[in-house]
């Protein structure tokens, strides 16, 4: 090797090219982003301010300042949807969070069939949120659905219910349909966790006369902070960002009912192409998730990586 | 004392019945569906063993028989090639690139590394639809609006900082002595990369690559917004379009889900012990 580099210049020309794939995927578009929220986007106009990057002319359009922000901070369907995604992220987080708990202490437990358990965790969460959408209409649809046909069968109602007439009702689907999608990454994570406590802790805790949820409360869970903390950040970010269920089981309705932030700034963005607005909606979103990492951050890589 | 060990393995054994329904319940019965005819679906009371076998549904979704709704129908064979080809392409950049970073953070120390490692988790966290009116604008702006390379370079920015960290963890799980007697028996360092370690990363290789397709396979709001022209999109928006269409019996929309879904399922399923691995200790340790 003609060029000899000093390890630290060597490592740095290993993470380069991934550094700059992220600084070109992300960063920039980051910071474009950014930007269009502070100016008067109009897709239709192809003059105007610009800046030249690799011979790309990336147009700028003009800028209003605050304007954009101050629009939808007068809203009042903003504020709905921020509370009804407060509302979303706290159902979510709670349900994913107990039942992905809750599946995992039966999964640890020892019973014929356990690594087959396992792998059918992976199912609902290895399908494309468009699917899970899919198949839970095959369920729950007032005509058709398949829970409307066993109550029906077993004598239990006499009318099908419609899950998503109600505004309330429909939100509260939605979050049990995610959760259904997302607890059993939850699961995985818990199991993970269980199995690294030394098995002589339960020993020593069923010495001592502990029954089983004693032995929960004081062996299993203190040991089981780290990945509970992980799992809730994780669930509220993934709580804030949800769109493609909505998009797919009830398009924000009905009467903006289900109408999250995420899917708030999505139609604005790119159902009514008001590209200004819909980034400073989008804007305040990124900003929740940033808090969150920032929580993630203190909690989590502050007290279990202090010495790397 | 045995009646209760007895009582307790039942109340067991009924709560694993219960999650299996759960966890599968769903999913099957969007196999059902999509063998039965919609008549079947609607009939009260509700047979859960289909009265009737078809296949037409599959059929119909394959263009093997003209029917009414042909076509959105005829589109899912064009947007499944779409499908893997992005989902391929992302794959091997992904692991390209980012492998190589996965291994100078878990080995090395350099300039900016805890900054560029903090970047990474906030760009891990960050959401992925604020960017798109970014890329809509630059995509347009270079001419590659509707085409698969846009969906490339835009699914990068999702699967990047997730294949550098999967990767970090799996090599910190390769014992740094392998890359230590690899120098010392004369091998450059990066040739100790490149023979030595990365011929026994398999596994890592294998998690983050099968996770980052089956996200790419699965994706769907950034397609549906940047490749709306037909014929350039993958599969997910042309199932949502489909289950749009009041036209199109639900049983013919669940074939085309099932067809959908299976790939990845199976892929999953596949290397389930690896991404399980790779996936936890990725997460586990930041």
């Amino acid at each position: 090797m003609p060029l000899r580099l000093s390890e630290g210049w060597f490592a740095f020309a290993l993470v380069l090219p991934a550094l700059l794939g992220i600084f070109v995927v992300v960063l920039f578009p980051l910071a474009y982003s950014l930007w269009l929220s502070f100016t008067d986007v109009n897709l239709l106009r192809a003059t105007g301010p610009a800046i030249e990057l690799f011979g790309v002319r990336v147009p700028l359009f003009r800028w209003v300042g605050l304007q954009n922000y101050a629009r939808i901070f007068d809203d009042p369907l903003y504020w709905s949807s921020l509370w009804r995604t407060l509302y979303f992220v706290g159902a979510f987080v709670l349900e994913a969070t107990l039942m992905g708990l809750g599946m995992a202490l039966v999964l640890n437990e020892r019973f014929a069939g356990r690594p087959l358990m396992r792998s059918l965790l992976l199912i609902p969460w290895s399908l494309s949120r468009v699917v899970v959408g899919l198949l839970w209409v095959g369920i729950l649809d007032f005509e058709f659905g398949a829970l409307n046909g066993l109550l029906h069968n077993w004598g239990l109602i006499d009318r099908s219910i419609a899950f998503f007439k109600e505004g309330f009702t429909a939100l509260n689907v939605l979050v049990s349909v995610y959760m259904w999608n997302q607890a059993p990454f939850a699961t995985l994570l818990f199991l993970a966790g269980m199995q690294s406590v030394p098995e002589d802790l339960y020993s020593a805790a069923e010495v001592d006369g502990a029954g089983y949820w004693q032995r929960f409360r004081f062996v299993t869970l203190p040991a089981l902070r780290p990945i509970l903390f992980l799992v809730l950040v994780l669930a509220t970010v993934n709580g804030f960002l949800m769109l493609d269920l909505i998009y797919v089981l009830t398009m924000g309705g009905p009467a903006n009912e289900t109408t999250t932030i995420s899917w708030l700034g999505f139609q604005t963005a790119f159902a009514f192409f008001k590209f200004g607005p819909g980034t400073a909606i989008l804007y305040t979103l990124t900003a929740l998730c940033l808090l969150v990492t920032i929580v993630y951050q203190r909690l989590i890589l502050g007290r279990f990586e202090p010495e790397r | 004392m045995a009646r209760r060990r007895v009582g307790s393995r039942l109340v067991l054994y009924g709560l694993v019945a219960g999650i299996t329904l759960w966890l599968i319940g769903p999913f099957v019965w969007l196999f059902v569906t999509s063998i039965s005819y919609q008549r079947n679906l609607l009939a009260r009371p509700l047979s859960l063993i289909p009265p009737e076998v078809t296949f037409d549904n599959y059929r119909m979704v394959l263009g093997l028989v003209r029917f009414h709704a042909e076509g959105q129908a005829s589109k899912i064979i064009p947007a499944m090639v779409n499908s893997v080809v992005v989902g391929g392409l992302v794959t091997v950049l992904n692991l390209v690139i980012g492998t190589t970073a996965g291994y100078a953070y878990a080995r090395y120390r350099f300039p900016f590394k805890t900054f560029s490692l903090f970047a990474l988790l906030f760009t891990r966290m960050l959401p992925t639809v604020v960017l798109i009116p970014a890329f809509f604008l630059m995509l347009r702006a270079m001419g590659l609006q509707n085409t698969l390379s846009g969906l490339i370079v835009a699914y990068c920015s999702f699967t990047l900082p997730f294949t550098v960290w999967i990767m970090k963890a799996y090599f910190e799980t390769v014992p740094a002595e392998l890359d230590k007697s690899a120098l010392v028996d004369g091998c450059n360092r990066l040739q100790a990369y490149y023979r030595v370690v990365l011929p026994v990363s398999g596994p890592g290789l294998v998690a983050a690559g099968a996770f980052t397709f089956m996200l790419c396979w699965n994706e769907f709001i950034v397609a549906q917004v940047l490749n709306t022209k037909p014929g350039t999109t993958t599969l997910p928006p042309v199932i949502a379009g489909m289950n749009g269409q009041i036209n199109i019996d639900y049983s013919v929309i669940a074939a085309s889900g099932f067809l959908g879904a299976l790939p990845a399922v199976l892929l999953v399923l596949f290397f389930q012990k690896y991404m399980v691995q790779g996936l936890t200790a990725g997460s586990i340790k930041g």
